[in-house]
Parts: structure tokens; sequence; C-alpha cells
């Protein structure tokens, strides 16, 4: 997850977030290249002694800066286009779930087997155990066995939101009325938390995402817990109207 | 927590290029100063000319520095593609072994 004064990327937790890493650091590079030349013209400019106004026409130079740029370009694009198909790639998720924006937390919907939801919100500060994030934890968390490919449909209720988990990798819009789709496979069990991308109001910076990557096990067992709890809700709910 | 803080403590070529965490860029910028060193010293060898040199010096370190890089990158990336295809085949291995879909089996005549 991310620390103090980070400037760089968290470490990845999917495959595509390696590729894009990877891809991050062969552009920055070129980046290096680049500011390193023109550092040293400025200061090879700076400090030259030839004053010649007159020059004209000089083909080669010319050249060399019309085609280097070309060239540049192409070193660039062409991983980028191969990681771009690469996250468009048609994978056969194991699990489709739908995550839902709403003013102010999200909500998960597991429908493939049986009818599983929740809300997730933000744990407030002061109810924080130590070793919590501030603002980044959540009551309950998306989790999702690992190293599966896992589909996530994202929608909102009432404005724009935006579901993004950076350390896997995925950023996908929400806007009411549309479903909008996203895939990610963890690579590695762990906790990655995400934070809402687009402003949705007062509490935009208080709705964070936390997905729990978890063995296959582990994610059907806590899957038919959460089943059992809603199970007993709904008779206790149905209990009460009874007595009254 | 020690390796965390190592990790932030990468030292950072003009503030944005972090070499030591950054695979293949601490041999590309090793590589790129030898190749300025040569290329200056064999331009001021042959010429005599001080600042041409110099500034050959310094295109060969962008040279040598994007040809080791790529280079480099792209050996790194055939490794992990290399990588990757060995784990799956660990984790296929793991998941089918003794199993009718087993590659490995081999099939009877009689079977």
């Amino acid at each position: 997850m991310a620390h103090p004064s980070q400037l760089g990327f968290q470490d990845a937790a999917s495959p595509v977030m390696e590729e894009l890493l990877h891809f991050h650091d062969h552009a920055l590079m070129i980046v290096f290249l680049i500011s390193t030349l023109v550092l040293y013209i400025i200061v090879a400019m700076v400090s030259t002694k030839l004053t010649n106004k007159y020059i004209l026409d000089s083909q080669e130079i010319e050249i060399v800066w019309t085609v280097l740029p070309a060239v540049i370009l192409v070193l660039i694009a062409l991983p980028s286009l191969r990681i771009l198909y690469l996250m468009d790639e048609i994978n056969d998720p194991h699990l489709t779930i739908k995550a839902m924006g709403h003013q102010w937390y999200w909500s998960y919907e597991y429908t493939d087997y049986e009818d599983l939801g929740f809300d997730s919100y933000m744990t407030p500060t002061k109810d924080l155990t130590p070793g919590q994030f501030r603002l980044l934890e959540a009551d309950f968390r998306m989790v999702v066995p690992m190293e599966s490919p896992i589909r996530v449909l994202v929608s909102a209720e009432d404005v724009l939101h935006s579901w993004a988990v950076p350390s896997l990798g995925v950023k996908m819009d929400g806007v009411p009325g549309r479903l909008n789709q996203t895939a990610f496979i963890a690579s590695r069990p762990g906790v990655f938390y995400g934070q809402c991308s687009e402003i949705c109001g007062a509490n935009h910076s208080f709705m964070p995402i936390v997905v729990e990557a978890v063995p296959l096990e582990h994610f059907e067992f806590w899957s038919s817990v959460l089943l059992d709890m809603a199970t007993m809700e709904e008779v206790t709910l149905m209990m009460d109207e009874d007595m009254c | 927590m020690k390796e965390e803080s190592d990790k932030r403590k990468g030292m950072k070529f003009l503030g944005i290029l972090d070499i030591q965490n950054t695979p293949c860029a601490r041999e590309s910028i090793l590589n790129g100063a030898g190749g300025s060193v040569v290329a200056g010293l064999v331009h001021f060898l042959a010429t005599s000319r001080v600042k041409r040199s110099f500034d050959v010096g310094v295109a060969g370190f962008m040279l040598s520095t994007l040809g080791s890089w790529l280079y480099c990158r792209y050996d790194n990336a055939k490794l992990r593609v290399q990588q990757k295809v060995i784990q799956d085949g660990i984790k296929n291995k793991v998941i089918y072994e003794g199993t009718t879909l087993d590659p490995t089996r081999k099939t009877r005549g009689d079977a």
C-alpha cells in the first residue's frame, strides 16, 4: 500500500500492474535521457563564447531533430500499445462482482451462485484499532480468491464515482445507469487499498475500497459465513415482524 | 522495515530515475558512463578538440545508455515470460498430476 511522501507507484499485485510498472520504467528512462540532453544543451548554450547571429539553412541538424523524436516516439508507442491491448484481452472470469457506488460508500454484490451483498463503509478514525490505516480501512472488505480472473462490474446509484485500486492496476468509473466492466487477477494474497477517484460530494475522500485476496478455500469459508449471517438477519427480521 | 527504508532511500538521477530499484537502470547508467568516456576519449585523441570531444562524450553516454537499456529490458522481458510459463507449468502439474488431464501421463494402448 501507499507510504507517506510516496512519489512512485505501489508494488504491483496483478500481472497487468507489473507490466504497467515496467512500461513506466521504460518511459522514465527515455524522459531521463531527453532531460539530460536538454540540460546539457542549455549549459552549452549559456557558456559558449561563439556568437553567430546569421546561421541559416542547416539541413543536417533539421533532419536529426525531426527524425530522432519520431524514433523516440516509436520506442515509447510500441510497448504502450502492447499493454493497451493486453489490458483488453478477453479473459474467462471465475467470479463476477458488482461494485456499486453510493454517496458515500461502496456496495458489493456476489450474485454468481447465491445472493450475497453487503455495504462497505469507511471505518471512522475514532474507531480504528492500532495498526489500521486512517481513511483507508472499511468495515467490510471485498474478498476475492487469489490467482483467479475476477470481473468487476462498476456502476453507481446516485452520482459519478470511480472504483480504483492502484496496486491491482484497475480504475473504472461508476456511472449511474451504466455498467462498466473491468477485470483483474490478484497474483498474491494480501489487502489492497484504493479510494474513490471521481468527485462525488462532501465525503468523496471518505469512501475507500479495500480488496482482500485470499486462497480459494478461505474465500469459500468467508462467503458461506456471510451468507449464514444474512440468513440469520432475515430470520430475525421475520420473527420481529411476526411478534409485531 | 529495513527493506522498506532501503527502498525509500533509492538514489534518483535528476530527481526522477530511481537507479537502485529500477531493474536494468544501474547497469545501463554504468555502461553509458563507460561508453561516454570511451567515445569522448577516442574523439579527443583523434582530433584534439576538447569541447567537441565533450559533446561526443555526451552523445556517447546517451546512445550507450539507451542501447544497454533496450538490450537489458528485452532480456528481462524474455526472462519474465519464461518465469510465467514455468510458474503456470508448476501450478498445472500440481493440480493435474495423477489425473486423466495430466499431459505428461503416458497413455496405454489397452486403456
